[in-house]
């Protein structure tokens, strides 16, 4: 019987063998998979037990504290604080006992402590006695940019609206703001029925604050897409350079016998004008006409290097902008409503940023990112940013071509943004951008929703400083509702910087 | 190695009691003086009457019951007197401790028992049939009597009367399995008779069958009337390993597991309680489970994740969010506080019981208590499997003890008389063979020099 019994011996050893492996896998392999179960109670538990790592903005060198954990006197429990909540709402988001959003979701596992890199610190820590503690992150947010955003956007007549900063040598973004906000302070308490209740009042309230509009909204882009338009006919050789004589009728009759007419049915200079001319009075025929001639499958191409037609993690997830391959979106009547920035093209604030950053940093487009670094509880810098190429829209001399038409939308007295963003108004500061006015809604019946790109342009050979995007909805002319919240934010962000 | 386990469960209990509110415990000499004396007393019954016993015995099933009152004080003490966490449940008073450690006494009582009155384990052989019936008749009581005196949390095991419930089943094993060794012991030769020879393997004859079957069929009654995948699976697994020792032919493990698969392939489709166990194990996250039907095993492999290598420290962790934490789920809450490092040390102990029973069985001669070593340490291996690998996700889950260290008289009893059986097999196999009488007048002992 002992040759049985030995083998039921190796056989009571292998069935050990599988506990032992299964517990490693359990406790060894799988424990950060399973602490991000959801309704994971004890994730759940902990995380309001030990200091969460603290959000900063200092993007222009001076730091300010946007979310910090405070210990609730006489409990061992820390709760979030949002200094100025309303303010950084778009950009922290909430942090609440049921849901996150904003950089408190995107970058949790650092803030919270739980990742992979902290492991070392946490395990030193569990050694000798001190508390766990998150890492901070520090965000390339501009304080004076965003707080100018905010006012801005608070003082413009109630209108929904968001505005989006970026440095175009980097992409750090330097304000991303959106109205109406919320205060996230409002969702940190720890009481479940007050919680609802609020949660309810925001989720129901038909003005939407908890929307970001800066990178969850897409508006049509309107004249501002006639960069895109101009860059595609510079890029494929149709238009020679800015000089370039286009045919500007005040009527253009598309191939399905519609007519395309320029704002307000004015005439385009001669009906022949120089692409430039076209540009800075924003002439929707001239345009038109060259949209249906570069066809739009070569538009979308030059959307998609501009950044559009994905999605992007900045790390707050952003939705596409979009030139959208809808069915029949090849017949170039469409195009040349396309080449204008209307018909089914759709585009967030950012990806107005975008575009302006793309022609201010000589035609390459860095890919946005909010995160500068995380710093961990032990000061050590476990993650800085290394600012990626996203693409290279055009080549430098385009870039070039494009910047002196945006440079004549705010400089020549024909401009359409002569008056709220010309030298006058900006007090002496360089502005180059293009308005848009676009009309929107089930047969346009909507208000017009007003749009301004814009950047300043690097001086002496040095980097462009900020690109600002805008998107008033309802706000009516770009150049009016939308071109003085770029001002007032490159207004701050210069002043803070210099 | 008695007073080392005895040192470990004092550190425990003090570092539970430091964990769960900063401070010594109050009933400090209580407890641990009381399981020390139970120890000790153990201890010197077994140099009393089985001198040559396995030394690793006793202390490795001390160590197991003391920690497993450690973490039933841990558990009983959450969420009481200002300590963290909630209370586990409303089957847990303040008195768990103490009964636990009550029945620690009892089931020392039983082991000595067992040394005293059993001097050769095989004695018990004349007892074949008496001890097959009660065996029998234990575990088919809590099948006959109403459910308000049998089911608890679905499964029909007990026999509950007043105050008082005992799991019957736990003790149905031993006596079936001295049944088995002693039916076995007559039979082996007439089981082992080549049948015909296919494909490698002897099948025995159709009619040499009829023991298996009526095991089998015994253990899916079981199964159907008590609803307990677990007690089956190990009532099964015992006699079917034992038959294997007993005959050395694989055929019998093979037609064995064969007919446990298609039992339980037949029982998942006919009953819903079975099916769902295939359900939780199969998918334990998927959708709204987590929050219903694997609520239990989904909070127990959470806990032992949060525990992750080291654990969170006796009392610094959430055990409590798991139900039935302090029977069923122990495992887990030694893997949440005690850490990976915890368990398999856990494992390890428990690995080394079932082997030093094994090594019992291989040197002792007697083919009875050959048989039944084997028999009583596979199943007791088995047991931690089930268990173990139930709560771990490695198997679908059913309800059976964690011996030594789940809450329950029944199963703390019933498993201290296994390891008493154990310690007297154990003692026959290494007790030296007698001297043959020697006339020391006559015979002069010469030593080569």
């Amino acid at each position: 019987m002992n040759r049985a019994i030995l083998r039921i011996s190796l056989a009571c050893l292998v069935l050990f063998a599988l506990l032992l492996l299964n517990v490693n896998y359990v406790q060894g392999f799988e424990t950060t998979k399973l602490a991000d179960e959801p309704h994971n109670v004890r994730v759940f538990d902990a995380q309001f037990t030990y200091q969460r790592g603290a959000i900063l903005a200092g993007g222009d060198g001076t730091e300010v504290k946007i979310a910090d954990s405070r210990l609730i006197k006489g409990t061992d429990v820390y709760q979030r604080y949002y200094p100025d909540g309303k303010i950084y709402a778009p950009v922290t988001g909430y942090d609440t006992i049921y849901g996150k959003s904003g950089i408190e979701q995107a970058e949790n596992s650092l803030l919270a402590g739980t990742d992979p890199r902290l492991t070392v610190h946490n395990f030193t820590a569990l050694l000798t006695g001190k508390q766990k503690q998150g890492a901070a992150v520090d965000l390339t947010i501009s304080p004076a940019a965003q707080t100018a955003a905010y006012t801005a956007l608070t003082n413009d007549g109630g209108h929904a609206a968001a505005v989006v900063a970026i440095q175009p040598s980097t992409g750090a973004i330097l304000a991303l703001a959106s109205y109406p906000t919320f205060n996230p302070n409002a969702l940190t308490t720890f009481n479940g029925t007050q919680f609802d209740k609020i949660d309810n009042q925001l989720l129901r309230d038909p003005a939407q604050p908890l929307l970001n509009r800066a990178t969850q909204e897409t508006y049509p882009p309107g004249s501002s897409f006639k960069i895109i338009t101009s860059s595609a006919a510079f890029s494929t050789g149709k238009v020679a350079n800015p000089s370039t004589l286009v045919p500007a009728p005040t009527v253009l009759t598309l191939p399905n016998g519609n007519h395309l007419i320029n704002d307000g049915g004015e005439t385009c200079f001669d009906g022949n004008p120089q692409i430039i001319q076209a540009f800075y009075q924003s002439c929707n025929t001239a345009f038109g006409a060259l949209g249906i001639k570069l066809t739009a499958p070569v538009l979308r191409n030059y959307s998609s290097q501009f950044g559009m037609n994905k999605p992007l993690s900045i790390p707050l997830p952003v939705v596409p902008s979009v030139l959208p391959e809808v069915k029949g979106w090849t017949d170039p009547s469409l195009t040349a409503f396309s080449a204008i920035g209307q018909f089914n093209d759709a585009v967030t604030p950012l990806q107005e940023a975008m575009f302006s950053a793309a022609i201010a940093n000589h035609g390459t487009l860095q890919y946005p990112y909010l995160v500068q670094q995380v710093v961990g509880p032990g000061l050590s810098t476990i993650e800085r940013a290394q600012p990626a190429t996203l693409s290279q829209a055009v080549s430098p001399t385009v870039a070039g071509y494009v910047q002196s038409m945006m440079y004549q939308v705010t400089h020549n007295p024909g401009g359409t943004a002569y008056a709220t963003a010309g030298p006058q108004a900006t007090g002496g500061i360089t502005i180059d951008g293009k308005t848009g006015t676009a009309q929107n809604g089930i047969s346009n019946g909507n208000l017009n929703d007003a749009v301004f790109t814009c950047f300043v342009p690097g001086t002496n050979g040095s980097a462009s400083p900020i690109a600002v995007g805008v998107i008033v909805q309802g706000g009516g002319f770009g150049a009016d509702a939308a071109a003085p919240i770029a001002v007032q934010v490159i207004k701050a962000y210069l002043g803070a910087h210099s | 190695m008695l007073l080392f386990a005895v040192a470990v469960v004092l550190l425990a209990y003090i570092a539970a009691s430091l964990g769960l509110r900063g401070k010594l415990p109050s009933g400090l000499p209580g407890y641990i003086v009381v399981f020390a004396l139970i120890m000790v007393g153990a201890h010197v019954a077994v140099r009393r009457f089985a001198p040559y016993a396995d030394p690793l015995l006793l202390p490795l099933a001390a160590l197991l019951n003391g920690l497993g009152i450690v973490m039933i004080y841990r558990l009983q003490e959450s969420g009481r007197q200002g300590n963290p966490g909630n209370l586990v449940s409303p089957v847990m008073p303040t008195s768990t401790t103490l009964y636990q450690l009550v029945f620690t006494g009892v089931g020392i009582v039983g082991l000595v028992l067992v040394l005293a009155l059993i001097s050769e384990a095989r004695v018990l052989q004349r007892y074949t049939y008496t001890l097959g019936a009660v065996g029998l008749l234990l575990l088919a009581i809590p099948a006959v009597l109403p459910a308000s005196h049998s089911a608890v949390n679905g499964a029909k095991v007990w026999i509950i009367f007043g105050g008082l419930s005992v799991q019957p089943g736990e003790f149905a094993r031993l006596a079936l399995a001295v049944f088995f060794a002693g039916y076995l012991v007559s039979k082996r030769d007439v089981l082992a008779l080549a049948g015909r020879h296919v494909l490698g393997i002897d099948l025995p004859r159709a009619r040499d069958l009829g023991p298996v079957l009526i095991a089998w069929a015994a253990s899916l009654l079981i199964l159907i009337f008590e609803t307990d995948i677990g007690q089956s699976a190990l009532f099964f697994g015992l006699f079917v390993v034992m038959l294997y020792i007993a005959t050395q032919r694989t055929s019998w493990l093979l037609i064995g597991v064969g007919l446990f698969l298609a039992g339980t392939f037949i029982t998942a489709n006919l009953s819903s309680h079975v099916m769902e166990r295939f359900t939780i194990w199969l998918h334990p996250f998927q959708g709204s489970n987590p929050l219903n039907s694997s609520f239990q095993l989904v909070q127990g492999i959470e806990g032992m994740a949060y525990g992750g290598l080291f654990g969170t420290g006796l009392g610094h962790g959430q055990p409590y969010f798991t139900p039935l934490v302090q029977s069923d789920f122990i495992f887990t809450a030694f893997g949440e506080e005690l850490g990976l490092v915890g368990v398999m040390a856990l494992l390890l102990v428990f690995g080394l019981l079932v082997q030093r029973g094994l090594r019992a069985a291989l040197a002792v001669k007697d083919p009875f208590s050959k048989l039944l070593a084997g028999g009583l340490s596979f199943v007791l291996g088995l047991q931690i499997f089930v268990i173990v690998g139930g709560v771990t996700g490695l198997i679908p889950l059913t309800g059976v003890t964690t011996p030594f260290l789940s809450q329950g008289g029944s199963s703390l009893v019933a498993s201290w008389i296994l390891v008493g059986v154990l310690i007297r097999i154990s003692d026959s196999a290494r007790k030296p063979a007698p001297q043959p009488i020697q006339d020391e007048g006559m015979t002069q002992v010469v030593r080569a020099a």
